[in-house]
Formats: structure tokens, C-alpha cells, sequence
């Protein structure tokens, strides 16, 4: 079995300002599934979105309560072409208002970066150099 | 900005239960990035799921993990036709799941869901290329 997309829902409380934070990094949004109530930005054409709903919609879809920033139910890794691509990520979601929570790891065949988005979201940013992937 | 690959990453309680579920429901397992404390189910090449067992999640967020009474993500996935939709959800819940909501057939969207074993939420959908797209 194998998918051909996902989306990947995360509540939040300001769709206005999500939507200029994941703007700023550099992603485009579908405007087509965008409204006051959610933002879809698109990480990857036809394959990979990311869906950010308001609270009070997001929890329409559960019947458990939005989890308040308290908790990680999830982590996001996402795969970047370079090195630099990782840092500037970084480096521009934490000069509009995001935070990181630990420092890079530079692996070698793998260089990984990390930041909380606005809304508590964990990201982890890396870059896999498949040129140095260890032997087996 | 886009990105190359996506790996979402959530706790479990019970690796080695958690393979076997994904297994049934009809996912391949990575092997190389599998082990007691994590299991890697491939969704397509570029969307990886990995379990991570809830002791070792914790290493990697300052946040502890949720009891399961809230929800921070759900994940839809988009499969290839209305029947893989839902075998993939009956089989899940032949398995330990349990269906979240009723289907919904939009005619350009058909879309069932689950809550996995480990009260992870999953939206199972096909988009019907076919069929004119609506925001309803």
C-alpha cells in the first residue's frame, strides 16, 4: 500500500499570523483550501501539505480537546536540499517569532536543525546528503 | 521553498504492536531506520511515518508526551480509490482501531477515518481526479 499525499492537520490559534509566519519561510499557500478558518501551505506539489486550523475548527474533526501547548503529540521532520537551506529556515522562523529547543547536528550524511513554530509546533529541519551515507 | 521528504513522528506506547498494525493495514516497513524503540512505516518514498516508542519520543521534546486525552495532529492520507480507502480503514479497525466518523462521499472527495491503537487520528481520502473540485 502506498499513499500519494497526506496532510498533516495542526491546530492554531491565529490563522492570519500562521499564515505570514509559513509565508515568510519561503512556502506558498493553496489558496483553495485557505480561508479565515485554515491555511493550507503546500511543503511539497500534489504530495505534501500542511493543514493549520483555527481551534475551534480543528477540534470539530476530534472529540478529544486541542491539546494547549503543554504537550508533543507530534514532531515534524521535513527534508530540505542543503545545508543552508536548513539554516535559514531556522534562522527565519526564529526571527518572526519562533523559538528553537536544540542546536544543530551535523551528522555527515545528515545535518538537522530544529525550531517551534509560533504555535508550539516542533519542526525538525534536515538536510540528508545521500553522497555520504554511511556504508553498510 | 519546498521540501524533499516528510517524516511524522509520533509516540506509542508498544513498538513491536504498533508494526504489526501498520503491517496488517498494508504499509512496508523501513527496516534501516527500525529498531525495539522505533518503527519506520513507509507511505511512499518521500512519506515516512516513524512510532517512536513514548520514552525515547521524550528525548527529543522538553514537552511531556500526551495521556491521550487531547489532540494536538491528525494526518490524512490520500490513497488511490474509494475501496483502498476503505480497506485500509476496515482493516484498521479489524485490528485494534476504531472508525472515528461515518464516511463522506463529496463526489471529488471520498473520505473515511480511523483512530489507530494508539489514539493517533487518521483521515483516509481519495481525491477523485475526475470529478470538478468544490470547498464543500
Amino acid at each position: 500500500m502506498e499513499i500519494n499525499q497526506i496532510y498533516v492537520n495542526l491546530p492554531v490559534q491565529d490563522v492570519q499570523k500562521t499564515r505570514e509566519f509559513w509565508t515568510k519561510l519561503g512556502f506558498s499557500v493553496n489558496e483553495q483550501f485557505s480561508d479565515d478558518n485554515a491555511i493550507c501551505v503546500i511543503m511539497k506539489e500534489n504530495h505534501i501539505y500542511t493543514m493549520f486550523l483555527k481551534e475551534e475548527y480543528f477540534k470539530t474533526f476530534t472529540n478529544r480537546p486541542v491539546a494547549k501547548g503543554e504537550t508533543t503529540q507530534t514532531l515534524l521532520a521535513i527534508g530540505v536540499n542543503s545545508r543552508e537551506e536548513v539554516d535559514g529556515m531556522v534562522k527565519t522562523a526564529v526571527e518572526n517569532g519562533g523559538s528553537t529547543y536544540s542546536e544543530p547536528q551535523d551528522h555527515g550524511w545528515m545535518y538537522q536543525s530544529a525550531f517551534s513554530d509560533l504555535n508550539g509546533h516542533q519542526w525538525e529541519v534536515m538536510f540528508a546528503d545521500a553522497s555520504q551515507f554511511p556504508a553498510e | 521553498m519546498k521540501i524533499n521528504q516528510i517524516y511524522v513522528n509520533l509516540p506509542v506506547k508498544d513498538v513491536q504492536k504498533t508494526k504489526e498494525f501498520w503491517t496488517k493495514v498494508g504499509f512496508s516497513i523501513n527496516e534501516q531506520i527500525t529498531d525495539e524503540k522505533a518503527v519506520c512505516v513507509m507511505m511512499n518514498d518521500n512519506i515516512q511515518i516513524m512510532f517512536l516508542q513514548e520514552d525515547y519520543f521524550q528525548t527529543f521534546s522538553e514537552r511531556p508526551v500526551p495521556k491521550g486525552d487531547t489532540t494536538q495532529v491528525l494526518v490524512a492520507i490520500g490513497l488511490d480509490s474509494r475501496e483502498e480507502v476503505d480497506q485500509v480503514v476496515n482493516t484498521a479497525v479489524a485490528n485494534g482501531a476504531y472508525q472515528h466518523e461515518e464516511p463522506q462521499d463529496h463526489g471529488w472527495m471520498y473520505q473515511n477515518s480511523f483512530w489507530d491503537i494508539n489514539g493517533h487520528g487518521w483521515n483516509v481520502i481519495f481525491a477523485d481526479p475526475s470529478q470538478p473540485r468544490s470547498s464543500e
